[in-house]
């Protein structure tokens, strides 16, 4: 037997330190809330730790209260819709997570030039990445690596940025999810080196010898009615019209409710997607406009063919997925969950948080509700994508 | 009516030609959004929605080769795992087989013993003498069988008890002394008080493959038995000053029919198994192998063994040396056999009469005791696996001693089970496996008789 997993059996299964603790807290004055968190997580072989925060935190001070609390280890994470805590769904707190270094090399680093991210810096990026992860832990070589990304939901340029991010991490499997604010729609940030920026995106890149699998569900089906894009302004993400009429009336009429009646909890109810070979990707609505137009959380193009969907029950799907995770894993020591917050928005009206809550707790889940999702350099919409880690080694 | 005045057309009408210039015209425009859309389709742009369409291209790609890997994978472990099972079923067949033949080889064994001890001509006895070899041939090779199909089925556990390394190796020796100095060679044995921890027997296998192989590779010279004292363990070294191996060949000799090129005479008969064996003894056992050899110089092979703690000492007393002829200590002696397989009883009564025991053999326990009534018993020789239904030899066994209380039990079995084994040995009894050696036989015998003397 390898002396290395020998090493991993043993953090797993017989020190006292599991080789990732999750914790959260519900104070609301940042100092109170960065200290609490390090008290829970802090070990001496805490070598990386990644939180997600509600956007009701004043930043400027949750920033170098954080970095004060856990004293110079790494920390990545972004603000939230919305948290997912050990307990389940929660609103105006932080969770955090805390790796083993001895089970987990973990190297990040911030891009703040979305615009501007090419190929080159893109390549340049994954290189330094990966020698990062090769250097904070020699002994995980072998394991496999995989990426999180976190991206400043309202800048309007997931899409370049993961389809370059993508072609350069090549095999190294990919997720994460976008930044949120709590469904104000105004700021939203990510956080590195201390501090959140905006205009920015995070990412994490992870290597371990415990087994992973990076997933993506949703419960959406495809219905008849189609929407053609017949005049959109792609910079903003807007749809004009939709089969040559108003977007916001066309897609009223679709849904059968007046424009003024449309709001987050009927485009939760009322997605649409784009289909591409057999997969339908839900392209989510953001909001109507005054003036007729409807924004997206993601890109639009003239020209481009929306199909109706109608939601199946997403407690049944997640309890689906879930399952189907342990059984290939075995008991998680993580799932890592960016789930999409119009998902939440359709738990809350059908009443079903505190069972979907019950659910994600007794799974391990822990993440935030975002305002879309990544997977594979692909940026989607209303879906719960991830990461699960099992907590025995591959051989 | 003025014919050539067109008719009115009534509101209704022009209502819906309106409604239906207007449906018009919207199609028109969805039309020209879609053609622009299929037109500009397939263009590296670095628009976003295009980078999206792209990324889910490339998904989609890897999704299709990672699910036609997949496939090809799960494809090659259904074919490994039908291999596996068509293998262990071999595997247990050769076992079963092997098994299976020990038993009328075990009685011809018997016979021809037997008769041995009859007063013959003396063609008749050379021919008597030729048809024991032959059969102790095949005895030998089965047993080989049997034992790289019981390694390989992982049916054979191992026994592992301290004992004095002297246990063993003085018996070998002396064994051996007497195979080397036939074929010329001269056997130095230099004897060690240390204790070991192991299964004597399977230990026993691989010295005396050592053994076997030092002899049989070595023209002229000396061949070596003796101990090292290592931190780590005992190791238990034969040499010899015979042919050597060259560096090419020593992972190949502890494959399965592997010999190396040596003229193979009558006496020297194998099937190339025996490094195979000692090979995967020694991985069950987990003693380290080593192997040193310079070609025309000799080799030494050595297998090393953990210290046993000597306070937890095995009492029972070794085995006499086996040799020389055997004093006539055994006539008189009242032998019960219970086998249920009479061709088995028939030759153990004739080998036994032979060496002037008076026997009484029955298939079973009921049987015996209708035949034996009150009276006793020098020794029992019972089978461990009677008739179905029946109590088995260690029930019978126990029933017996009940009545005779301190009656010497030899249990009989081909079950290699190192459990029943250690179950025989704690009630007492000693236990020899199938296929029976009369010299063995003889000398268990003997001791008890000698005991009870």
């Amino acid at each position: 037997m390898d002396l290395l997993d020998a090493d991993v059996t043993e953090t797993v299964h017989h020190c006292g330190v599991p080789p990732v603790i999750t914790a959260y807290s519900t104070l609301r004055e940042p100092g109170e809330a960065a200290r609490e968190l390090a008290r829970q997580l802090r070990h001496a072989e805490l070598g990386f730790v990644l939180f997600f925060c509600s956007a009701e935190y004043s930043l400027e001070r949750l920033g170098p209260a954080m970095n004060a609390a856990f004293e110079g280890t790494p920390i990545s994470g972004c603000t939230t819709a919305g948290e997912i805590t050990p307990s389940g769904y929660c609103r105006g707190c932080i969770v955090a997570i805390g790796f083993d270094r001895r089970v987990f090399a973990v190297a990040h680093t911030l891009i703040d030039d979305l615009e501007g991210f090419g190929l080159l810096q893109a390549q340049r990026l994954t290189g330094e990445l990966l020698e990062a992860c090769r250097h904070a832990s020699p002994t995980l070589e072998g394991g496999q690596h995989f990426v999180l990304t976190l991206l400043d939901g309202l800048s309007s340029s997931e899409e370049q940025v993961l389809a370059t991010l993508d072609t350069a991490l090549g095999s190294i499997p990919s997720f994460g999810g976008s930044a949120g604010d709590d469904n104000r729609l105004a700021h939203t940030h990510v956080y590195s080196d201390g501090r959140f920026h905006s205009e920015a995106a995070v990412v994490v890149l992870i290597q371990t010898r415990l087994p992973f699998e990076v997933f993506t569900t949703h419960h959406l089906r495809p219905r008849q009615e189609k929407l053609v894009v017949t005049r959109a302004d792609c910079q903003r993400r807007r749809v004009l019209e939709l089969n040559a009429a108003p977007a916001a009336e066309e897609y009223a009429r679709l849904v059968g409710l007046p424009v003024t009646a449309l709001e987050p909890a009927i485009f939760a109810s009322h997605p649409l997607a784009v289909r591409i070979g057999e997969q339908h990707y839900v392209r989510s609505i953001q909001g109507a406009n005054d003036d007729g137009s409807l924004s997206f959380y993601c890109a639009v193009e003239n020209g481009i063919v929306l199909t109706a969907m109608q939601p199946a029950p997403l407690l049944d799907d997640l309890q689906l997925t879930l399952q189907g995770l342990r059984e290939r894993l075995g008991e998680p020591v993580l799932i890592l969950g960016c789930d999409c917050f119009l998902r939440r928005l359709e738990l809350e009206a059908l009443g079903q948080v505190d069972e979907a809550s019950r659910l994600l707790g007794v799974a391990g889940v822990v993440g935030f509700n975002t305002y879309g999702e990544q997977h594979h350099g692909m940026h989607i919409n209303q879906t719960l994508t991830g990461v699960a880690i099992g907590s025995v080694p591959t051989a | 009516m003025d014919l050539f005045q067109p008719p009115e057309l009534p509101d209704e009408w022009h209502e819906r030609e309106r409604v239906l210039q207007e449906e018009n015209a919207r199609l028109r425009r969805i039309c020209a959004s879609l053609i622009e859309r299929v037109e500009s389709g397939g263009v590296a742009s670095g628009a976003p929605y295009a980078s999206f369409e792209h990324s889910v291209l490339l998904a989609e790609q890897v999704r299709e080769r990672t699910d036609a890997l997949q496939q090809a994978l799960t494809e090659l472990h259904r074919a490994k795992a039908e291999a596996e099972a068509a293998n262990l079923s071999k595997t247990k067949f050769l076992a079963a087989v092997s098994h299976d033949l020990l038993q009328p080889l075990n009685a011809a064994r018997l016979f021809a013993s037997a008769l041995d001890e009859h007063a013959l001509p003396d063609d008749s006895r050379r021919l008597v003498g030729n048809i024991g070899r032959s059969l102790k041939g095949v005895e030998a090779l089965l047993g080989t069988l049997v034992d790289i199909s019981r390694l390989d089925a992982g049916v054979l556990t191992p026994d592992i008890a301290p004992f004095p390394v002297t246990q063993l190796l003085d018996v070998l020796a002396e064994e051996y002394r007497q195979m080397a100095a036939a074929r010329g060679l001269e056997l130095r044995y230099v004897p060690c008080d240390a204790v070991v921890e192991s299964d004597l027997a399977l230990l026993a296998r691989v010295v005396r493959n050592f053994l076997a192989n030092a002899i049989r590779y070595t023209p002229q010279g000396r061949i070596l038995l003796g101990c090292r004292h290592r931190a780590d363990g005992l190791e238990i070294v034969v040499g010899d000053t015979g042919l050597g191996i060259a560096e090419a060949q020593r992972e190949a000799i502890f494959l399965e029919f592997r010999r190396l090129g040596v003229e193979s005479s009558d006496q020297d008969r194998g099937l190339g198994l025996g490094l195979a064996i000692v090979d995967r003894i020694s991985g069950m056992l987990g003693h380290p192998l080593r192997l040193v050899s310079q070609p025309g110089k000799g080799s030494l092979f050595s297998v090393r063994v953990p210290y046993g703690p000597p306070q937890e000492l095995a009492t029972r007393a070794s085995l006499p040396i086996v040799g020389g002829q055997a004093p006539d200590s055994l006539s008189g002696a009242m032998v019960w056999v219970i086998d249920n397989d009479p061709a088995i009883c028939e030759g153990m009564a004739a080998l036994l009469g032979g060496w002037g025991c008076r026997v009484v053999t029955a298939a079973s326990l009921a049987q015996l005791e209708a035949l034996v009534g009150d009276d006793s018993a020098d020794v029992l020789l019972v089978d461990y696996h009677l008739e179905e239904d029946e109590p088995d030899g260690l029930a019978v066994a126990a029933r017996l001693r009940r009545r005779h209380p301190g009656l010497p039990v030899v249990l009989i079995t081909a079950n290699h089970d190192a459990a029943l084994k250690a179950r025989a040995r704690r009630l007492g009894h000693e236990c020899l496996l199938k296929p029976l050696k009369p010299l063995r036989l003889k000398m268990i015998l003997m001791q008890y008789l000698a005991g009870q003397a």
